[in-house]
C-alpha cells in the first residue's frame, strides 16, 4: 500500500456507491451494516492517505485492521484546524474594537473594563493560534523549509526576543554555543526559532529568579550531515515525576491550577515535540521539583554554505558597531507603559548608552536641567501631560544649551495633524512603533551628529533648512543659490549652464531608453537629475521627474511616456524663467 | 584648511561643482571624479585627506568604495557618505563597513562643508 493510485480510489468509490444503490436502508440487517461501515472506513481512510500523504511509518498497515479511533482524531484535528479560523476572525474584530475604545476619553472604570477585555481576548488569541498550529502540525499541513541559514544569528535573535519577555524577575538568560557548532546549516530555520522561543519562553514563565541557560552542541557529525544538541535548563518550580511522562501530550499542564496561574493552552510542549520529531529529531526533558527542568532535543542539519544565504533579508547593525557609534549618549526617555520602559532602556543599554526614564513632565525637566542630555525621546500619549505639551516647555527653557535637545518622538499611530503638531511643539524626528532597532539606531545618529556640531555651525544649519524646507514658493528664486556662491555671479552662471546642459542629457537618455525599453536607464537618469532640480528650486519639475522614477521602477511606460511628456513642456517655460533671473542679477 | 584634498565622488556634475567651488574657498584643494573606475584610479597613485562620495556611482558603489578603501588599501582615511533620502539600510550597511559620516540628500553644501571640516580636524588632532 505504499502508493494509492487516485484511479484506484475512484473505482472504489463507485463500487461504494453500486452497493448503496443496491439495498433498501429499512432491510437492512447488522451484518449488512457493519460491512457497509467497514467498506466506508477502508474507503475513507485511504481518501484521507492520499489526501493528507501520511508518511511511511504507516506502511504495512492494513487498512482492515485499522483501529477506529486514530481516525476519529483525524477528524477532531480537520475540525479543530477549521474551528479555530472561524473563532479567530470574530476575535480579531473583539481585539481591533477594543484597541479603539480606547482611543475614546474613558473614565477610570471603563478603561479598566477594557483592560480586561483585550487581555482576555489576546490570552484567547494565544491559544486559538497554538491549537491551530498544533492541528496544522500534525495533520501534516505544515510546511517544512529547507535553506540555508545562520544558526548562530538565530539562536542571539530568539535570546534577543526572550530578554524583552523577561520583565521585573531576577532571571538570568545565557547562551552557550560551542565553538564546533558550523555557522551555516540547511534547514528551516522559523521552526527551529519556534522550537526555541517555545521551550524558554516556556521556562520564563515558570521561573521567578535564578537563570535559564541555552547550550548547543556539535554531537555527531556524518559527512555533510550534522547532529546538533541543544539544551534549555532552568532553574523553575520543577515538573513532579508522575507528571513527567505526560509533559508532551496535548492540553496536559503538570497541574489543574497551573492554568491558572500561568496562562497557556498546554499546547505548547506538544508543538515543540512535533516539530523536533517532524524535523527528524528527538526530545526529552528531566526534572526536579523545586530545583529546575532541563529539554533535550536533538536536531540533524545538512551542511550549508553561506553564499546561499539570501541577502534581501534587513541587515541589523551589530551591537559592538552600536556602542562604538552611539556609546556614552545621553537619552532622557519619557514613556508611561512599564513594558515599553523596560524595552526601550534594555535597547539602548546595549549600545552603551546613559538612559534616564520618566513618565512626569516636571521630573523630566528638572533631568534636563542637572544631566547634559544629548537627545530626548518622547512617548506622545502619556496620562498626565502630553508628550507635546512637555516639548514646548522643553523649547521655552531659558538655557539655549538644554531648551535646544534633540526630541524625537515615538508613538503608535501618526496623523497628518499629529505631524503638524510635532512641528508646532519643536519635536524634529518621530519613529512609529513597532520601530525596528535599525529604525531607532538611524534616528538617533542623526540626531546626534546634528547635536555634536558647534552652537555656531548650528545656527548655521537651522538656516539652512528653513531656507531650504520654505517653500509653497513656485517661482524660480535665483537669490538663495547665489548665496551659496558667496554671492559670486560667474559661479552661478556655470552653475546655470551644468543644469541645463544636464536636462538636455537627461532628455537624450531618456528618449533612447523609451525605445529601448531599458527601465533602469530612464530610472537612473531621472535619480541623477533631482539634486539638480532642488538646488535650482525648480519644484514642478522636481515632482515630474520624481514620479518618472517612481514608475520607471514599476516599468509603467504609460505613466512614464505622459510625464515626459510633461516635462518637455515644462521644461522650456522654467528654462525662460531662468535666463530672466539671471539676466535680472547681472543688472543688479 | 590650507593643503587639505578632498576626494569627491559623485556623478552628478552640479552639484559637485557647487561643492568643489565651495571647498576651494574654504582653502581645500578638491578632486573630483565622476564615477567608481575613476575612484580606484585616483586612489592609485593619491591618497587624500578625506573621501566624499555619494553612496549611487556607476560601476563601483559607495558601499564598495568603503569596502576597498578599509579592506583592501587598509586605509583609516576619513569617508563621508552622501546617501538618498529613504536608503537608510544602505547608510547602516556604510557604517557597519567603516563609514565616518554621512549626509542626506538634498545636500545642503553648508552642512557638508561643516561636515568635512570636522572629520579632517578630527584626523590631525
Amino acid at each position: 500500500m505504499s502508493k494509492l493510485k487516485t484511479k484506484d480510489l475512484l473505482s472504489q468509490l463507485s463500487d461504494l456507491e453500486a452497493s448503496l444503490n443496491g439495498f433498501s436502508f429499512e432491510e437492512l440487517n447488522v451484518e449488512e451494516a457493519k460491512s457497509l461501515k467497514s467498506s466506508f472506513n477502508r474507503f475513507k481512510y485511504q481518501l484521507n492517505h492520499k489526501i493528507f500523504g501520511t508518511d511511511e511509518t504507516q506502511d504495512g498497515i492494513q487498512p482492515q485492521r485499522m483501529n477506529t479511533s486514530t481516525q476519529q482524531v483525524g477528524e477532531d484535528k480537520k475540525l479543530i484546524a477549521y474551528v479555530s479560523h472561524e473563532i479567530r476572525t470574530p476575535l480579531n474584530g473583539i481585539i481591533g474594537f477594543a484597541n479603539l475604545l480606547r482611543e475614546d476619553n474613558l473614565n477610570l472604570s471603563q478603561e479598566k473594563k477594557v483592560d480586561a477585555i483585550q487581555s482576555a481576548s489576546n490570552n484567547l488569541m494565544e491559544v486559538i493560534n497554538e491549537v491551530l498550529e498544533y492541528s496544522k502540525l500534525t495533520t501534516g499541513l505544515e510546511d517544512f523549509e529547507a535553506v540555508d541559514f545562520n544558526v548562530h544569528g538565530v539562536i542571539k535573535d530568539v535570546m534577543f526576543l526572550c530578554q524583552t519577555l523577561i520583565v521585573d524577575k531576577t532571571v538570568n538568560l545565557k547562551i552557550d554555543i560551542a565553538p564546533k557548532v558550523p555557522k551555516v546549516l540547511v534547514g528551516d530555520p522559523s521552526k527551529l526559532s519556534q522550537i526555541l522561543l517555545n521551550l524558554i519562553g516556556n521556562a520564563i514563565k515558570f521561573v521567578d529568579r535564578g537563570h535559564i541557560t541555552l547550550s548547543v552542541d556539535l554531537k555527531a557529525q556524518e559527512n555533510d550531515i550534522y547532529l546538533l544538541h541543544f539544551s534549555v535548563q532552568d532553574t523553575g518550580i520543577g515538573i513532579p515525576q508522575n507528571q513527567l511522562g505526560h509533559i508532551f501530550e496535548s492540553f496536559k499542564q503538570a497541574e489543574k491550577d497551573t492554568f491558572r496561574r500561568y496562562g497557556g493552552s498546554g499546547l505548547g510542549l506538544s508543538i515543540v515535540k512535533e516539530l523536533v520529531e517532524k524535523l527528524g529529531g528527538r526530545i526529552n526533558v528531566l526534572s526536579k521539583v523545586g530545583v529546575g527542568t532541563t529539554f533535550n532535543f536533538n536536531i540533524p542539519f545538512h551542511k550549508g554554505s553561506p553564499s546561499n544565504i539570501p541577502q534581501n533579508r534587513p541587515k541589523s547593525i551589530s551591537t559592538a558597531k552600536g556602542k562604538e557609534l552611539l556609546g556614552g549618549t545621553k537619552i532622557l526617555i519619557f514613556e508611561d507603559n512599564e513594558l515599553n520602559r523596560h524595552l526601550i532602556s534594555e535597547q539602548l543599554n546595549k549600545w552603551d548608552c546613559i538612559t534616564y526614564v520618566t513618565e512626569n513632565g516636571s521630573e523630566g525637566l528638572q533631568i534636563l536641567k542637572t544631566k547634559a542630555i544629548d537627545i530626548v525621546l518622547m512617548d506622545l500619549k502619556m496620562p498626565e501631560m502630553s508628550g507635546f505639551e512637555i516639548s514646548k516647555a522643553i523649547r521655552a527653557l531659558n538655557d539655549n544649551e538644554i531648551s535646544q535637545v534633540p526630541i524625537i518622538a515615538f508613538s503608535a499611530d501618526f496623523t497628518a495633524q499629529d505631524q503638524e503638531r510635532c512641528y508646532e511643539s519643536g519635536i524634529n524626528d518621530f519613529l512609529l512603533k513597532p520601530y525596528t532597532l535599525n529604525e531607532l539606531m538611524i534616528k538617533l545618529l542623526k540626531r546626534k551628529k546634528e547635536r555634536n556640531l558647534t552652537q555656531a555651525s548650528l545656527k548655521l544649519l537651522t538656516q539652512e533648512t528653513i531656507s531650504i524646507t520654505d517653500k509653497g514658493n513656485e517661482k524660480i528664486d535665483l537669490d538663495k543659490l547665489l548665496k551659496e556662491c558667496y554671492g559670486e555671479l560667474d559661479m552661478l552662471q556655470e552653475l546655470v549652464r551644468l543644469f541645463k546642459q544636464n536636462i538636455f542629457e537627461f532628455i537624450g537618455a531618456v528618449k533612447i531608453a523609451m525605445t529601448n525599453l531599458a527601465f533602469e536607464e530612464i530610472y537612473l537618469a531621472a535619480h541623477k537629475i533631482k539634486a539638480g532640480l532642488t538646488l535650482m528650486n525648480t519644484n514642478d519639475l522636481k515632482r515630474i521627474v520624481v514620479s518618472i522614477e517612481e514608475h520607471a521602477k514599476k516599468s509603467d511606460m504609460e505613466n512614464v511616456k505622459l510625464l515626459f511628456n510633461q516635462f518637455l513642456e515644462e521644461f522650456p517655460l522654467n528654462e525662460a524663467l531662468l535666463d530672466q533671473e539671471l539676466a535680472k542679477l547681472k543688472q543688479r | 584648511m590650507d593643503g587639505k584634498t578632498v576626494l569627491l565622488a559623485d556623478d552628478d556634475e552640479l552639484l559637485a561643482s557647487l561643492l568643489h567651488f565651495r571647498l576651494k574657498k574654504a582653502g581645500y584643494s578638491v578632486d573630483h571624479v565622476l564615477d567608481g573606475k575613476e575612484v580606484k584610479e585616483y586612489l592609485s597613485h593619491t591618497m587624500p585627506d578625506i573621501i566624499v562620495s555619494d553612496i549611487m556611482m556607476p560601476y563601483f558603489s559607495g558601499i564598495e568604495l568603503i569596502n576597498y578603501v578599509r579592506k583592501e588599501l587598509q586605509s583609516k582615511i576619513p569617508i563621508l557618505i552622501i546617501s538618498s533620502a529613504g536608503n537608510e539600510e544602505n547608510v547602516l550597511s556604510a557604517f557597519e563597513l567603516g563609514a565616518n559620516d554621512f549626509i542626506s540628500k538634498p545636500v545642503s553644501p553648508s552642512e557638508l562643508l561643516v561636515r568635512i571640516t570636522r572629520e579632517v580636524n578630527k584626523t590631525h588632532i
